[in-house]
């Protein structure tokens, strides 16, 4: 009787175990493609986006009584408003973009409509949108408890580091080079940018500069190299310190 | 009693067998991800040692070729090679304080390469002076590969793993790259930090790069009167408080010294605060920047455009033209140029952005006014516009002609200004009018915001 008891018993434990590995194993296999797919994310709204996926968007807001303002596929004031409400309302991450997870909430499927009806302009996809929103993810990451002023600045510092010779020559390039950035590091950058960091980096790249050609800053809260400190101190925008 | 014995140790074994199973996966996945890191590193290094010995190379056949051909070949090779170089390096995970002088000197290289090639193409010799730069730039770039193959000798010898980055591994890291890539760089960054400054036409040029402004006039403004200019130029009724930026001690070192304003508006919070820059020298407005929201569109852009160059004449900005203009987000940003007789400067830039609710000014930059602004004497054409209608293609369908200086490098040159079509595509084309010479070609790109150009 113990022994059989016993023989259950192991017999338990390793049903158990085959278990918790099938379990595991599983749940691994199939966590993969799901991160990649929120990567995927080949397009989102936010304030100031222009076309055919806002209109859609502030159709279905429209209807659904979120939205009573005109369906005319500029992505403005009332139009970041309902989709906040909508985002309340629905669980969502409140922050006024329309992204993969609001965009499915919505029932819209942006990949596949806009690769697909995507028109052959005269400009071939020349414009400063996709420059806009990284320097903007840059001034998110890096800037957002800061006042406008000095998310602008930021923006600037990156822009002087493009034009100038000891640093890499394309925005990407200055926003990504290792070590450069604290938020580019630890993935802060990856946040959605609100719409105060969209305009700083719109008025960056329009030449606003208020740090007179800038190329480091630093928070001397958090500066974590001594090296930074030999820089040549120029002014102070927020918490950050500028120079050159 | 005997029944509930065996389910705790059962429940831990089970925690401990799952808490393997999740350890071992996640460190398969570890060393995965730092097998990817330490390839792609592999590869960057490898990159910029072969792009360093081909810009060695080419930098070598330069010197010795006498053929003016072979020469633009080499030079825009050497371009190629040290833009390569500058760009791995700049990707390798090393400080940049480290690298900045070697990242510094291949893009000048790069730049160097790219000036030399317009002065053959301009039909013009190589100076004994560039030969010796070349001469230079050669050493310096035999030296680099030198410390290249230094490094890679260490880095065979074993631990290129200790060079991956993380936050949790940076004091490692920072051990072993002292002991490897970084002394190795930082010695050829000090020999490069030694060569003397490259002269020469070109963007990325230190000419380029320590230009004084040259609009500012004479005088020198106390923070007082800097204070009263603002208060004039805001409206000083609009005025309820004004603060001060936090200066550092390096200050005359910028661009256009300044003082830094934040101004808060009657009846309004701190955070809807306008901002100003005056520059010390000369009392001029540099830059203003009102961040408020605008959610009416009243104004069309033509109104926008009227309100703008009414704001230029009262500030005391004459013969202000508007160029092109991008609308976003309830405002109206307006390009204006100077214009002298009838030569549009497009050096002396004015940016006015304009609140489309109800006309108001909401930022303002003359800082590329400022750092260009001059008496100039313009040149009269020895050319005629139809002799330089001819050095454009002729179907090339044009919309407009006028006479316009650009910036070229640290010069201006006074062009004829041909817009119009090619293909579907717009242009603007720029005929040198004293030489004939086509200098510059601006592609448009119209978008629902307004005009760009590239």
């Amino acid at each position: 009787m113990r022994k059989r008891s016993f023989n259950k018993r192991l017999f338990n434990v390793c049903i158990l175990t085959i278990i918790f590995i099938l379990v595991i194993t599983l749940y691994k296999s199939e966590s993969f493609p799901m991160e990649a797919s929120a990567y995927q994310s080949s397009k989102v709204l936010y304030w100031g986006t222009r076309g055919q996926d806002v209109k859609d968007v502030q159709w279905k807001l429209r209807n659904w009584k979120y939205y009573n303002g005109k369906v005319d596929g500029i992505y403005g004031a009332d139009t970041y408003r309902a989709v906040r409400r909508f985002q309340k309302k629905n669980g969502l991450k409140v922050d006024g973009v329309v992204g993969v997870s609001t965009a499915r909430a919505m029932g819209l499927n942006f990949a596949t409509t806009s690769r697909g009806a995507a028109p052959a302009s005269s400009t071939a996809g020349i414009n400063r949108k996709d420059d806009v929103y990284l320097l903007a993810r840059a001034i998110h990451g890096e800037a957002r408890g800061e006042p406008y002023v000095g998310k602008v600045a930021v923006g600037a510092v990156i822009l002087n580091r493009v034009r100038h010779p000891s640093f890499p020559n394309t925005v990407a390039g200055v926003i990504y080079q290792p070590l450069a950035f604290t938020a580019v590091a630890d993935g802060q950058m990856n946040l959605a940018p609100n719409k105060d960091s969209i305009n700083a980096a719109r008025d960056a790249l329009n030449g606003w500069d208020p740090t007179y050609g800038c190329i480091y800053y630093w928070n001397p809260a958090t500066a974590t190299s001594k090296w930074i400190w030999s820089r040549k101190v120029t002014l102070k925008i927020g918490k950050h310190w500028f120079g050159v | 009693m005997d029944k509930k014995r065996w389910i705790i140790p059962t429940v831990l074994a089970a925690v401990l067998i799952i808490s393997l199973v999740w350890g071992y996966n996640q460190f398969n996945l570890r060393n995965d991800y730092e097998t990817a890191l330490i390839n792609h590193y592999q590869r960057l290094f490898y990159d910029t040692k072969k792009h360093v010995e081909n810009l060695q190379i080419s930098l070598s056949k330069a010197l010795v070729s006498d053929s003016k051909e072979q020469n633009v070949l080499l030079l825009s090779q050497i371009m190629n090679e040290a833009y390569f170089a500058q760009d791995k390096l700049s990707q390798m995970p090393v400080a940049h304080a480290e690298i900045a002088k070697t990242e510094k000197f291949l893009t000048q290289v790069a730049d160097y390469s790219y000036s030399l090639i317009q002065n053959h193409l301009d039909g013009k010799e190589l100076t004994s002076k560039q030969r010796e730069t070349l001469f230079n730039l050669q050493g310096n770039s035999s030296n680099f590969n030198k410390e290249l193959s230094l490094l890679h000798d260490k880095l065979i010898q074993g631990n290129f793993r200790e060079t991956t980055i993380s936050s949790r591994q940076r004091n490692k890291l920072q051990e072993a790259n002292k002991e490897m890539v970084q002394t190795r760089l930082v010695n050829l960054e000090k020999e490069i930090g030694k060569s003397p400054e490259l002269i020469y036409d070109g963007p990325y040029s230190d000419q380029i790069l320590n230009k004084k402004p040259v609009g500012l006039g004479n005088k020198k403004v106390t923070k007082n009167e800097a204070e009263r200019i603002v208060r004039q130029f805001v409206g000083d009724k609009k005025v309820s408080k004004i603060t001060t930026f936090e200066e550092g001690k390096d200050m005359p070192k910028a661009a256009i010294p300044s003082y830094t304003f934040s101004i808060v508006p009657k009846n309004k919070s701190e955070d809807m605060a306008t901002h100003i820059g005056i520059s010390k020298q000369g009392g001029k407005v540099v830059w203003m920047a009102n961040p408020r929201g605008i959610s009416k569109n009243n104004l069309s852009m033509k109104q926008a455009e009227e309100r703008a160059l009414k704001f230029l004449e009262e500030k005391g900005y004459t013969n202000m033209e508007s160029n092109y203009s991008l609308r976003y987000d309830g405002v109206g940003v307006f390009n204006f140029a100077y214009k002298e007789g009838d030569v549009t400067i497009y050096p002396d830039l004015i940016k006015i952005k304009v609140a489309l609710d109800n006309g108001e000014v909401v930022g303002f930059d003359s800082s590329a006014y400022l750092m260009n602004h001059k008496k100039r004497d313009i040149q009269t054409p020895t050319i005629t516009p139809e002799k330089a209608r001819e050095a454009v293609k002729i179907d090339f369908d044009i919309n407009s002609t006028r006479l316009a200086i650009i910036p070229k490098g640290n010069r201006e040159v006074l062009c004829y200004e041909f817009k119009g079509k090619y293909k579907g595509s717009d242009f603007i084309i720029y005929i040198n009018a004293l030489n004939g010479k086509e200098e510059d070609i601006l592609q448009i790109i119209k978008s629902e915001n307004g005009t760009l150009t590239f």
